[in-house]
């Protein structure tokens, strides 16, 4: 689920940076610093939408490094039990295949893939009905539905289960290339 | 308490089906073969529907038990919710407390345990079913069982685990992530490098195989059969949670408030009064209503005093409350010696009056006596014409043989309540002030001795 929100973090600027757009260095770097990272209270922080303040520097003695408390807006991505989302699937394997939505790790077991699809191996391993009609490799989309997820400090995993109603692939690789 | 028995058999019910086997391993162990225990945590949840508040020493003796035995038991079962206990030190007197408790409840247990008169305080453990919980954790227990096996049974929202046969170490699917190995498929052990196997399934775990299709299907079946014997099994059980749904639960509440509504029933009942005499002075009559109020809060003595003080005022009173025995005493007081010394109160006179003469009565003339008499007589018998049906007049007939010694009396009745018959009975209730001042007690006893009751229940009416 998404969430916008407003963090805060201390920025340490290098002083070559003060100077005239002082502020946009102070900003960009903490875009390069922030999105794309993990926390496990708020889950990954996908974007930063605005700044709200810059709060007074201080520098810091022996370094000369300024030292700025920012808050800023930004949109955050936090997987729940019971939430249906939609992944790419990276690999798969006999004991079962993982998947990705956008920074999220998923992993479905293979006891939580229907009972009527199997695993082929090969050169692309992948999970087929007896019909052949419904394939799972690689790169195929799935929607599933998150039933369990692990959260430390800089990390979340989940677990998923496409044996449910509504759930499964949703676009074939191998159907359109 | 009638809403108990549905309740009690659900206990029943339950104990049959969730600690049958108990007490488990962990004693038996110690003492193989020695004593088999199967079976005791039914015994004693059995003998907990028979009681309320218990003693656990008590409960341990009943039951023929060893205390410690059971103690570990019901420390079992308050961890299981089923029952409350409560410990509190007292002396004798507080056991004895708890004993009038006991023996005031209808099904209670005798237990002569009044003799042991240490003043030394001791821990004493009671313990007593939580219906209202047991309901709960019934329920609760049931819905968890279906759960897991339905859960297992299409394998949803359950977290896959996966084994390391060499080092038997556990991962779960959320392990995932850090198991798989570049080079194969599978999932390795970290600290063996083993190749993982999935724990295909935690209720039939018989073949730790590699999850075939063919142990999946076992696997199924196994569940789906435990599911259905489950429901049938525990049919009876879940129909009895259905019938004491809507019931209301039966409740005890802690043990200080159980003792003093036990024992304040108790009284209610009359077992009461054998044990305190300061309530025998209220006799029947008073026996409704002030009791049960009386054993909650406790103020029994205060409230009997203030009995008493009613019971004097009363004869001033023109109301109807003069209690039954009072009339009785009066009767008997008047036949003996104070017939003329009413005779002379008028039927203005009010009881007040005849207190007064009750005083005077010895030096009352017969010459007045007579002329009153005369008097009152006419009177009375206008009054009677004039107001009285039928009934009434046959029964002033009955009574007028009497009359001519009593007439007196029944004259100064009359002032007080016209709408009344010339009954004996009314006249006796003019007559207690006159004697009963003196010992209420005394009057209570002849009171109960002589049967007024009839003729109490006519005055009322009237």
């Amino acid at each position: 689920m998404f969430f916008h929100i407003v963090l805060e973090r201390n920025m340490q600027l290098h002083p070559r940076h003060f100077g005239r757009d002082l502020r946009d260095k102070l900003v960009s770097k903490l875009m390069k610093d922030v999105e794309g990272t993990c926390s496990g209270r708020h889950g990954f922080i996908v974007a930063i939408t605005g700044i709200e303040s810059v709060g007074k520097g201080l520098i810091r003695d022996g370094t000369g490094f300024v030292t700025f408390p920012v808050k800023y807006q930004c949109v955050v991505f936090r997987p729940f039990k019971g939430e249906i989302v939609e992944a790419v699937v990276t690999m798969v394997n006999k004991m079962g295949f993982f998947a990705e939505a956008g920074p999220v790790q998923i992993f479905v077991s293979n006891h939580l893939i229907p009972d009527d699809m199997e695993f082929q191996s090969g050169d692309v391993p992948n999970y087929t009905t007896s019909d052949g009609s419904v394939k799972i490799q690689k790169e195929s989309e799935v929607r599933l539905k998150i039933i369990g997820t692990r959260v430390d400090a800089t990390e979340i995993f989940c677990i998923g289960t496409i044996k449910d109603d509504f759930l499964g692939v949703i676009s074939d690789p191998g159907a359109n290339p | 308490m009638s809403s108990i028995e549905p309740f009690n058999r659900l206990v029943k019910l339950a104990a049959r089906a969730f600690y049958d086997d108990l007490p488990t391993k962990g004693e038996n162990q110690t003492k193989t073969g020695r004593s088999d225990n199967r079976g005791l945590a039914v015994v004693i949840l059995d003998a907990l529907t028979r009681r309320q508040w218990v003693r656990e020493e008590d409960l341990a003796k009943d039951l023929k038990l060893h205390t410690k035995q059971l103690r570990r038991t019901l420390r079992f079962f308050e961890e299981e919710k089923l029952i409350t206990r409560d410990h509190r030190k007292e002396t004798a007197k507080g056991a004895k407390i708890y004993n009038a408790a006991v023996a005031a409840t209808a099904d209670g247990q005798q237990n002569g345990r009044d003799g042991d008169d240490k003043l030394k305080l001791h821990t004493h453990s009671y313990c007593c079913l939580d219906y209202s919980q047991i309901y709960d954790v019934v329920r609760y227990r049931l819905h968890r069982m279906k759960k897991k096996l339905k859960d297992e049974l299409d394998s949803k929202n359950t977290v896959q685990e996966y084994i390391c046969p060499g080092c038997n170490k556990r991962y779960t699917a959320l392990d995932a992530l850090r198991l798989i190995s570049p080079y194969d498929e599978y999932f390795h052990c970290e600290s063996c490098n083993g190749v993982l196997v999935a724990e295909s399934d935690k209720l039939a775990a018989q073949e730790l195989g590699d999850g075939d299709d063919n142990a999946r299907r076992r696997r199924q079946e196994k569940l789906k059969d435990m599911l259905t014997k489950m429901e049938e099994q525990l049919k009876p059980l879940m129909d009895q949670l259905g019938r004491v749904k809507d019931l209301p639960v039966p409740e005890f509440g802690n043990l200080q408030a159980w003792e003093l509504r036990a024992n304040a029933a108790g009284r209610a009942n009359g077992d009461y009064n054998a044990n305190d005499p300061s309530k025998n002075s209220q006799g029947l009559g008073f026996g409704g209503t002030p009791m049960p109020y009386l054993g909650e809060t406790k103020v029994e003595v205060a409230f009997s005093d203030e009995k008493g003080d009613i019971k004097s005022v009363n004869p001033s009173a023109p109301t109807k409350v003069l209690p039954p025995w009072m009339i009785r005493e009066g009767m008997n007081l008047t036949k003996e010696q104070r017939g003329e010394a009413k005779s002379e109160e008028t039927k203005s006179d009010l009881k007040t009056a005849l207190e007064l003469s009750d005083d005077k009565k010895s030096t009352v003339n017969d010459d007045t006596k007579n002329i009153q008499d005369e008097y009152v007589k006419a009177y009375y018998a206008a009054l009677l014409l004039r107001q009285r049906e039928k009934e009434e007049t046959s029964k002033k007939e009955e009574e007028s043989p009497n009359k001519e010694v009593s007439t007196e009396r029944q004259v100064g009745e009359k002032s007080k309540r016209d709408d009344f018959e010339g009954d004996d009975v009314e006249w006796e209730d003019a007559a207690p002030p006159t004697g009963s001042t003196s010992d209420p007690i005394d009057l209570n006893k002849e009171a109960a001795a002589s049967d007024s009751s009839d003729e109490e229940d006519i005055w009322e009416d009237g």
